[in-house]
């Protein structure tokens, strides 16, 4: 069943062609991602799991343009994304992409409100009213619209993180990108926040999430394994249906 | 044993980081360096008082201090008198008066030299604790009327003039042609009042006045040991009001208010008056940098705890004793703040010892540096060293420490990530960099106000050609020429000293060097009296309504050695020598402001007094010249308008002269002691110098303190760009991690830029609105002695804050340019 998906895809969203990392550290050279090809399609739910230190964190860097490629051609919603400069790269992560971290990452001086206009504020598409409506719309899905003018720190891990899933998907992202999303969470917090990403998954977003545990894994419809910074095994799930809210 | 352990381990620490060491130490050095040197230069200077081998300080009385020539101002012998009998709080107490003497040795004709005299009391070596090296001190005696003139001599006055001579006790010199016999050598470096270097006595008549006069006297006194001065001062405001009470019309020219003219002054504040306020200042600019110095240490030392945050927080998990944190954190502070002392002495040292040549520069040509103008680090220094060493240890070592122990390290530990700076420890750094940004910011613009106007007094247009001329001060031996005032003689006398001077000015214009000679009471570019005048039928109602000019004495053809013209009318001419009429040349400006149709020649003025008898007779205008400034170089615009006698009607026994000459300046002052030999040997010349050094002389000290403050500024931007470029790059990373999610975020570079440039911009807005007000304020204290031009406030109050604003700038944006390049992954990553 290999790579059944990417050969029948009409409308590939994100597409890797010979895609190698290689940090440099002293005199050591690390092959972090060795000669990728991958494509995921809009609508897509894909998990990225394999044992510590194989490169799937790399992998998931330059799916969203956090980090460059050493050689191989990306290409993003149909536009070659691999040799744009900074500022372009931000504009793309900033429209096209969403990112969900393990360790939250919401910026300490700001509400929860406040963290997530922050991407909305650096385009000028929207005004304020425009930001406010998409803030509340973002913080009701995540149920956190009672916490608006909190700060992070006041609020519990679970919660944070439901303030960054709000703060990924508020400006409506062609692809959700999510490392670890559940790793510094209980399972009940854990429970909540893959049920969010089922939920934006159901209503059409793109994700696709950095996992250890099998069972987080299970509830993708795609499953790759990466070994070494190659991929070894990409396949649809056994149980493709997502439990319902 | 634990504190070995601490102690290794801060030398590691230290030594690990090189660069880091250095530049702290650097900075303490720099800091207490400078503190170091302005206090011994300060206190010997100035604050320390004169004690003079007694407990009691040695204070003045003497009138107040005239603003408008910048000098001081001496006392009636009359009031002394008063002061001696009625004020029972002094103890001891002596008068003088400041003169110069030429010397001569009467037996072969050998050429006499001027040096610094005081007509002074006797008691004035008890006063000051010094005895004679060789012969005896003054005595009363030698005061009485008819007593035989004597005289002591200074130690160089002796060595150099008289070659040491043994025998030199009771053999009979010259002083001003009178024989005059030597009673004693004063020990080396003795110059007591302030830079004698001979001593005779005072007239009785001076001592023991039976009514008031024009003389010209200053004092010495000490206090009883249980009287304050304050007191004294209030006693001596008393008897201020019953002088002014009983001051005769003739004598209101004293007076320059109301409340009196005598004044007590610490004796060596008197000498520099003029300077007292730049002094303050500079005291106050180096605590300034003292502080920012501090800051700035202080600053390191918390970036460095920064960056050990993690380490810090597994010692309190481990349990390490709060004091054992602080003692730590401490070493190193007390390390380089001690290493930073050591050469902080070195410095100071050096400049000290720098300061002594320069201050022997200075009055090299005048010969008027005071005695106590020696400047060396004392005890008193030390003790402040090493006070300074520990409150700096404690300033710097206590931040650290404090902000150390202060944060959530059970967050940290928990986390794993380094605590992203807290909102205390963000305002620490705002307030941090706000009060670098205005203290480097008052320094800089004192600095160069400062600057700016002594260099501009130094390039002012004098309406003088100051190129290849020459400038000295000529004296005749007034015995030899006597003036016998209100006889028939009165105007043969005065020729005859003024045939003199034109004498010598044909002596020189024979030689093939000398191009033209001009004799003026006062150059342009000096200063001299000044008083009003009345046009003839336009006299003001009263007197000091009328016009003010400056009233100088010059030859005749004295202009074209000036590189001065005569626009209008002619130059004085041998014609003009009558009691019938007397003439005068006014400048230019006069004839503008007054006759703007051109019709000042013919015209009548005379001097306006306040008392109507002491008018001047009337004088014709016959001639106008060029305008130059006269007044001292502290204050140029000090008057515009200025009036000239002819010297053959006044007859001066000294007068100023320029000239001017081709070829090289030596052979020009050789060839001028040449002509003076030639004309009259007993004439002396001194002060020769280029007319340039004449026009700087009264800057000097005002541009050698300014090179200190520009050096002080220079500190004060390096280290304030120091310190906020630590500051801004402390920040920086600390929110590196905050940077890597916003980048995800899809922050564009500039974006992030901005939100560091925003806050530097907001710093500076504050701090330059403080640095600017504060500075203002303490340049406006300078202005009491200075006339500060437009181009200077310029300068200082836009150049600067437009140089700060640059270095802020650059500060700020090279640390925050080096995150925002990291790839967002590894910024994500950082810690
Ligand atoms: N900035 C970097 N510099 C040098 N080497 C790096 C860098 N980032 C990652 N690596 C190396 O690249 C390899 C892949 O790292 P990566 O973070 O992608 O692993 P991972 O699969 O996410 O592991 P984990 O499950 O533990 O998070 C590792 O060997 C790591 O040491
Ligand atoms: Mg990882």
């Amino acid at each position: 069943m290999n790579n059944n998906n990417t050969e029948n895809s009409t409308q590939a969203l994100v597409s890797l062609k010979d895609i190698t990392k290689v940090f440099f550290t002293d005199d050591v050279e690390t092959h972090a991602i060795n000669n990728i090809n991958l494509s995921i399609n809009k609508g897509e739910y894909l998990s990225i799991s394999g044992p510590s230190g194989c490169g799937k964190s790399t992998l998931l860097s330059l799916l969203g343009l956090l980090d460059t490629s050493s050689s191989g051609s990306y290409t993003l919603a149909g536009h070659n994304v691999s040799d744009l400069n900074r500022d372009e790269r931000s504009a793309i992560r900033n429209k096209e992409i969403g990112f969900i971290f393990q360790a939250f990452n919401l910026i300490s001086d700001l509400t929860v409100a406040e963290n997530i206009e922050l991407p909305l504020t650096y385009r000028s598409d929207f005004d304020a009213t425009q930001r406010a409506a998409m803030v509340n719309a973002a913080l009701d899905k995540v149920d956190m619209l009672h916490r608006a003018h909190h700060f992070p720190s006041q609020l519990s891990g679970g919660q944070q993180q439901r303030v960054a899933v709000a703060r990924a998907i508020s400006a409506k992202p062609a692809i959700i990108l999510a490392d670890e999303p559940t790793g510094n969470l209980d399972s009940k917090n854990a429970q909540i926040v893959m049920a969010l990403l089922d939920q934006l998954h159901q209503e059409g977003a793109t994700i696709c999430m950095v996992t250890h545990d099998p069972r987080s894994a299970a509830r993708a419809e795609r499953m790759i394994e990466v070994f070494d910074g190659k991929i070894v095994a990409d396949q649809l799930t056994q149980a493709p249906t997502a439990i319902a809210v | 044993m634990s504190i070995t352990l601490d102690i290794k381990y801060a030398a590691r620490l230290l030594h690990k980081k090189p660069a880091f060491t250095a530049l702290t130490i650097f900075i303490v050095a720099i800091g207490l360096g400078l503190t170091l040197y302005t206090y011994s230069l300060l206190s010997s200077l100035v604050f320390k008082p004169l004690l003079l081998n007694k407990d009691s300080a040695v204070i003045s009385i003497e009138a107040e201090f005239d603003p408008s020539h910048l000098s001081r101002r001496g006392v009636d012998a009359y009031d002394f008198l008063t002061i001696r009998n009625e004020l029972d709080s002094i103890d001891e107490f002596g008068i003088y008066e400041n003169d110069t003497a030429l010397i001569g040795k009467p037996q072969n004709n050998a050429a006499t030299r001027k040096y610094n005299a005081v007509q002074i009391e006797w008691n004035v070596f008890e006063f000051s604790g010094v005895k004679p090296i060789m012969g005896r001190a003054l005595i009363a005696e030698d005061h009485f009327e008819g007593a035989e003139p004597v005289i002591v001599l200074g130690y160089d006055v002796w060595q150099q003039y008289f070659l040491a001579d043994k025998d030199i006790v009771n053999t009979s010199i010259l002083v001003d042609a009178v024989a005059t016999r030597v009673v004693g050598v004063m020990p080396q470096g003795f110059a007591f009042p302030m830079t004698a270097q001979i001593w005779i006595p005072i007239a009785q008549k001076y001592l023991t006045p039976t009514d008031r006069s024009r003389s010209w006297l200053f004092s010495y006194a000490r206090l009883k040991t249980d009287v304050s001065f304050d007191v004294f001062s209030q006693e001596l405001a008393l008897l201020n009001k019953t002088v002014v009470k009983s001051l005769p019309d003739n004598m209101r020219w004293r007076l320059d208010d109301f409340e009196g003219y005598l004044r007590a002054v610490p004796y060596k504040k008197a000498s520099i008056t003029q300077f007292y306020s730049i002094f303050i200042t500079m005291g106050v600019v180096v605590v300034l940098i003292l502080l920012l110095a501090c800051i700035n240490v202080g600053n390191l030392l918390l970036a460095r705890v920064n960056e050990r945050f993690k380490e810090v927080a597994i010692r309190i998990a481990l349990g390490v004793p709060r004091h054992r944190l602080i003692l730590q954190m401490l070493l190193e502070s007390i390390f380089i703040c001690s290493v930073g002392g050591f050469l902080a002495v070195l410095f100071a040292g050096w400049g000290l010892e720098l300061s002594n040549t320069v201050f022997d520069q200075m009055f090299m040509v005048n010969q008027e540096k005071p005695f106590w103008w020696q400047v060396s680090l004392d005890t008193d220094a030390i003790i402040l060293l090493v006070l300074s060493v520990v409150a700096m240890i404690v300033i710097t070592g206590f931040i650290p420490a404090w902000r150390a122990l202060s944060c959530d390290f059970n967050g940290v530990l928990r986390d794993g990530t380094r605590g992203s700076q807290g909102k205390k420890a963000a305002r620490a750094s705002q307030i941090l960099v706000i009060s670098e940004i205005f203290l480097s910011c008052v320094v800089l613009v004192i600095a160069t106000i400062l600057l700016s106007t002594s260099y501009s007094a130094g390039q002012a247009d004098y309406g003088v050609d100051t190129k290849n001329r020459i400038t000295a001060t000529l004296e005749l031996p007034e015995s030899s020429y006597p003036i016998r005032s209100d006889t028939e003689f009165e105007l043969a006398d005065t020729l005859k000293r003024t045939a003199f001077y034109y004498d010598l000015q044909d002596v020189l214009e024979q030689m093939p060097n000398i191009e033209a000679v001009a004799f003026m009471s006062s150059l342009p570019g000096t200063g001299e009296g000044a008083s009003f005048f009345e046009i003839e039928g336009r006299a003001a109602a009263v007197y000091n309504e009328n016009p003010f000019s400056n009233n100088e004495v010059a030859s005749r053809g004295a202009w074209n050695a000036l590189g001065m013209t005569v626009i209008q009318g002619r130059d004085f001419s041998l014609d003009d020598i009558s009691e019938e009429i007397d003439t005068i040349i006014i400048n230019e400006s006069i004839a503008n402001d007054f006759f703007p149709d051109g019709d000042a020649i013919g015209q009548r003025v005379r001097r306006a007094m306040r008392n109507v008898d002491r008018e001047g007779g009337w004088q014709t205008i016959v001639g106008v010249v060029s305008d130059t400034f006269h007044g001292s170089a502290m204050r140029t615009s000090s008057e515009q308008y200025s009036s000239y006698f002819m010297l053959d009607n006044v007859g001066f026994s000294w007068i100023n002269m320029a000239i001017h000459y081709s070829g090289s300046q030596v052979l020009a002052e050789k060839s001028l002691q040449q002509a003076i030999n030639q004309v009259n040997n007993n004439a002396t010349v001194y002060h020769i110098q280029s007319y340039d050094e004449l026009i700087s002389q009264p800057m000097i000290l005002v541009s050698a303190i300014s090179k200190v403050f520009l050096l002080c500024g220079v500190i004060a931007v390096f280290l304030a760009a120091s310190g906020i470029y630590a500051v801004a790059a402390n920040s920086v990373s600390q929110r590196t991690q905050e940077i890597g999610v916003r980048r995800a975020l899809g922050a564009s570079d500039s974006k992030i830029m901005q939100l560091f440039m925003r806050k530097a911009l907001w710093q500076l807005v504050i701090g330059l609105s403080i640095g600017i007000t504060l500075s203002l304020w303490v340049v406006n204290q300078m202005t009491d002695t200075m006339v500060i031009n437009q181009g200077s406030y310029l300068i200082g109050l836009l150049g600067i804050p437009l140089l700060i604003v640059i270095m802020v700038i650059v500060a700020t944006y090279v640390p925050t340019r080096k995150v925002v390049l990291m790839e967002p992954s590894d910024a994500l990553h950082h810690d």
